[in-house]
This record gives C-alpha cells, sequence and structure tokens, in this order.
C-alpha cells in the first residue's frame, strides 16, 4: 500500500496550529493560576484537626481524583448552567474544571509535602512564639515544597494532557484545530501525527526536567513525595 | 432558576447505562491486560544493555507518555486507518491507543521496580548459575511486584478514567451513552451526574486500596 504522505498541507496551516497550542498553554496556565491556592487550602483542610472537615474535604478530593475528568468538563458544561444559571462558554467552563480538577491533585501534592515534615520543626515554630499559619508560610511550606517540585511538575504534565479534553466542547485548543485542519485538508494522518508531536515538543522537556531534578534531589539526600 | 431533580428518564434507560458500564470494563480490562504484558516486555527491553533493544523501547515509551491519550485515540481512530491494512472501528482504535499508552505506562513501572533490586541479587543469581531468564523469573520479579502494585493500582485508576475519552470516538461506553441519553431525554444534569458516580463506584475501591497500601508499606 503506498501511501504519500504530504506534510505541506499541514505546515500550510501550522499557524493555527500554533494558535491552537497557545491556547491550550493558556488553560493550562489559568487552571494551574487558580488550581495551586485552591490546592494548598484543601490541602490544609484535610490536615485540619477537626474530622468532619477532614472527611468532608478528603471525599470531594476524592471524587475529583476518581472520576473522568470528561465527565466533569460535561457536567459544568451543560449541567451547571442549568442548575445554577451561571452562563458558561467553553473557556469558562474549561477553566472551571480543570482547576477543580487539577486543585484536587495538587492538594495530595501539598499534603504529602507537609506531612513529610518532622514533628519537630512545627514544634520548634510554636517554641518562637509562631502561630499556626506563620509556621506553615515560614517554616513547614519552604521545605516541603522542595520535595514537592517533582510530583508538582508531573501534575503539570498531566494536567496539560487532559486539557485535550477541551476540545469535546468546542474551545479551539491545539486537538480542535487539528482535527478542524484534518476535515479540510482530508489529510489526518499528517495533521494528527504533527499535533502529536507539537504535544510531545512541550511535554517531553518537562519529563526529562522533572528526572533530573529527582537525580538531584536524591544525591543531596533530599526526600521527594509522589 | 429552580431545578426540578427528576432521575426517572436516567433510570428508564437502565439498559443503556449497563451497556455502557459492561463496554467500560471490556474496554478496560483488556487494555489492562495487554497493556501490562506487553509493558513487562518493553520495561525489560529498557533494562537491556544494547542499545538496540533499549533505545527503541525508550523511544516507544516517552512518546507514548508524553502526549496525550486523547490524541493517541484520535490518531488511531481517524489517521491509522490510512495506513492500515485493516479496518478499525472505534473500539480497536481505543484499545490500541489506550493499550499502548498502558503499555508505555506500565513498561515505567517494571522498570522502576526491576531497578529498585540491588545489583547484588543478580549477581547472586548469576553465581549460583541461572540464567537470564532464570535471574528475572525467581529472583528479581517476586521482589520487584511486591514494590510495584501500589503503582499499578494507581495506573488501574487512571486507565478506568482514561476509557471515558473512547466516548469522543463515539464507543459505547459508560460516557458516551450519558450523551445519549442527554440528548435523547433532554436530561443532562440528571445522567452526567448519575454517571460521575458510577464512575466514582467502579474506580474509588482501587484508589482507596492505593491509599491502603502505600500506608502499609511505609510502615
Amino acid at each position: 500500500m503506498g501511501y504519500v504522505w504530504e506534510f505541506g498541507v499541514v505546515f500550510n496551516q501550522l499557524d493555527l496550529l500554533l494558535a491552537g497550542l497557545l491556547n491550550t498553554l493558556k488553560i493550562t496556565g489559568g487552571a494551574l493560576l487558580f488550581g495551586i491556592p485552591l490546592g494548598l487550602l484543601a490541602a490544609i483542610l484535610r490536615l485540619s484537626t477537626y474530622k468532619w472537615l477532614r472527611v468532608s474535604v478528603g471525599v470531594l478530593i476524592e471524587f475529583f481524583r476518581t472520576t473522568p475528568p470528561i465527565v466533569q468538563l460535561f457536567w459544568f458544561f451543560f449541567a451547571l448552567p442549568m442548575l445554577s444559571g451561571i452562563e458558561m462558554d467553553p473557556f469558562r467552563a474549561s477553566l472551571v474544571t480543570f482547576s477543580i480538577q487539577s486543585s484536587a491533585f495538587f492538594a495530595e501534592v501539598f499534603r504529602g509535602g507537609i506531612v513529610s515534615i518532622e514533628r519537630g520543626q512545627w514544634e520548634a515554630a510554636r517554641a518562637i512564639g509562631m502561630n499556626y499559619l506563620e509556621s506553615m508560610r515560614r517554616v513547614i511550606l519552604p521545605q516541603a515544597v522542595k520535595r514537592m517540585i517533582p510530583a508538582f511538575l508531573e501534575r503539570v504534565i498531566e494536567l496539560m494532557k487532559t486539557t485535550t479534553l477541551v476540545a469535546t466542547v468546542s474551545y479551539a485548543d491545539l486537538l480542535y484545530q487539528a482535527n478542524n485542519i484534518a476535515q479540510s485538508t482530508y489529510r489526518p494522518l499528517e495533521v494528527f501525527t504533527v499535533a502529536a508531536g507539537l504535544y510531545f515538543i512541550v511535554l517531553f522537556p518537562t519529563s526529562l526536567l522533572v528526572k533530573r531534578i529527582e537525580r538531584q534531589l536524591a544525591k543531596t539526600g533530599e526526600g521527594t513525595v509522589h | 432558576m429552580e431545578h426540578v431533580w427528576d432521575f426517572q428518564t436516567v433510570f428508564a434507560s437502565w439498559s443503556l447505562l449497563s451497556q455502557g458500564l459492561f463496554n467500560t470494563l471490556k474496554l478496560g480490562l483488556l487494555t489492562l491486560i495487554t497493556g501490562m504484558f506487553f509493558g513487562f516486555f518493553v520495561g525489560l527491553g529498557r533494562y537491556s544493555r544494547s542499545s538496540w533493544v533499549n533505545f527503541p523501547a525508550g523511544v516507544f515509551v516517552e512518546v507514548f507518555r508524553n502526549t496525550p491519550a486523547l490524541v493517541q485515540i484520535m490518531w488511531f481512530y481517524f489517521a491509522f486507518p490510512i495506513i492500515s491494512p485493516f479496518d478499525i472501528d472505534a473500539f480497536a482504535a481505543a484499545a490500541l491507543g489506550l493499550g499502548l499508552n498502558t503499555t508505555a505506562f506500565c513498561a515505567e513501572i517494571f522498570r522502576g521496580g526491576i531497578q529498585s533490586i540491588h545489583r547484588g541479587q543478580w549477581e547472586a543469581g548469576k553465581a549460583l548459575g541461572m540464567t537470564y531468564r532464570e535471574q528475572v523469573w525467581r529472583i528479581i520479579l517476586p521482589q520487584a511486584v511486591v514494590r510495584m502494585i501500589p503503582a499499578f493500582m494507581n495506573r488501574v485508576v487512571e486507565l478506568m478514567k482514561m476509557t471515558s475519552l473512547a466516548s469522543v470516538i463515539a464507543f459505547g461506553e459508560l460516557m458516551h451513552q450519558a450523551k445519549t441519553i442527554s440528548t435523547y431525554h433532554f436530561n443532562p444534569i440528571e445522567s452526567y451526574t448519575v454517571v460521575a458516580l458510577l464512575f466514582f463506584l467502579v474506580i474509588s475501591p482501587f484508589a482507596f486500596l492505593v491509599y491502603h497500601l502505600e500506608n502499609r508499606f511505609r510502615k
């Protein structure tokens, strides 16, 4: 079977693909912007001394970690507007979904990091008169964050891969553009291969970075959290 | 705006939902088994000293780990049939995409597990006159497998969630059935809520198991 590859038609529309990539990065960045603080808050609540708070936040985190993101996205896009009257466009629905979804995962990373810090650090902070928030901000988090970096970057990679779902609600990300171009040029083989290549170009260096940081932390004897 | 919840129409479509659940489990189980099987060999391949073996294995793993699963599924559904001599339906495309994706992730788990076993264990096996295969089967794997269990459970969770991606190419798994029901009965709120809960019921026991096992191993 002699198939003649023809990448020319794809490169003619490379600007569309790159615009899609930009939108992919926009959603990823936006989700990080909201997801990280929300995740930190959720982690702190999950470590609360009140059992009802600990359990209910834990269930919420687990729910968002163990249901498929596409179901969540469809729920926020189709169901939430009918329930609440909030207007949703594809961008807003995607941003809300991925902020909340990634915050559930970030919460676990933060929790792992915070728990990994020895009790003595808390006690030392209290002994010099710091309250809970001060000890968290000045003593615990600065040490915990270092151990969380690899797990954290790993999450960013997962997040960016997951954002391809926004194409299903017609947000013009990289995959959506690829699909459109494939349909207009009848060249799905080339278009989807190039799109996959673009994702790889962004994600692979990030993966390498994760491995390098892990090795470096292992060398200095610093533990990492997963 | 007051919404009157009405789950009646969702439960009336129970046959669609149960069929979707069956298809979700079928896709998940098939890709898990093939992914673990081939992942084992790819993982060993990455550990090989010959660069003819470990380089292609490495490229395969990195490509499938660093591109989105949805792109892989769509590639196998829209692009691959052009160069493939076989017919590819939605199930085959989803199984290929998710199967290879799982193979890559499982290969990393096997590699990590095998690497975590001290070199001395290999040497001890060799000193007893074992062949490479015997060393792997009798000495390395039995020790490595225990350490890999939480990572595999985690894979099950991720994989079961990923099966929902097959709805994009209209494979009749749970999520796709929810779409069908919601367009037919105009009840997206109820159908997506029910399906989210069904996924949660299927997947959360595994997530709970991971949590439990990790705590036990830490002790």
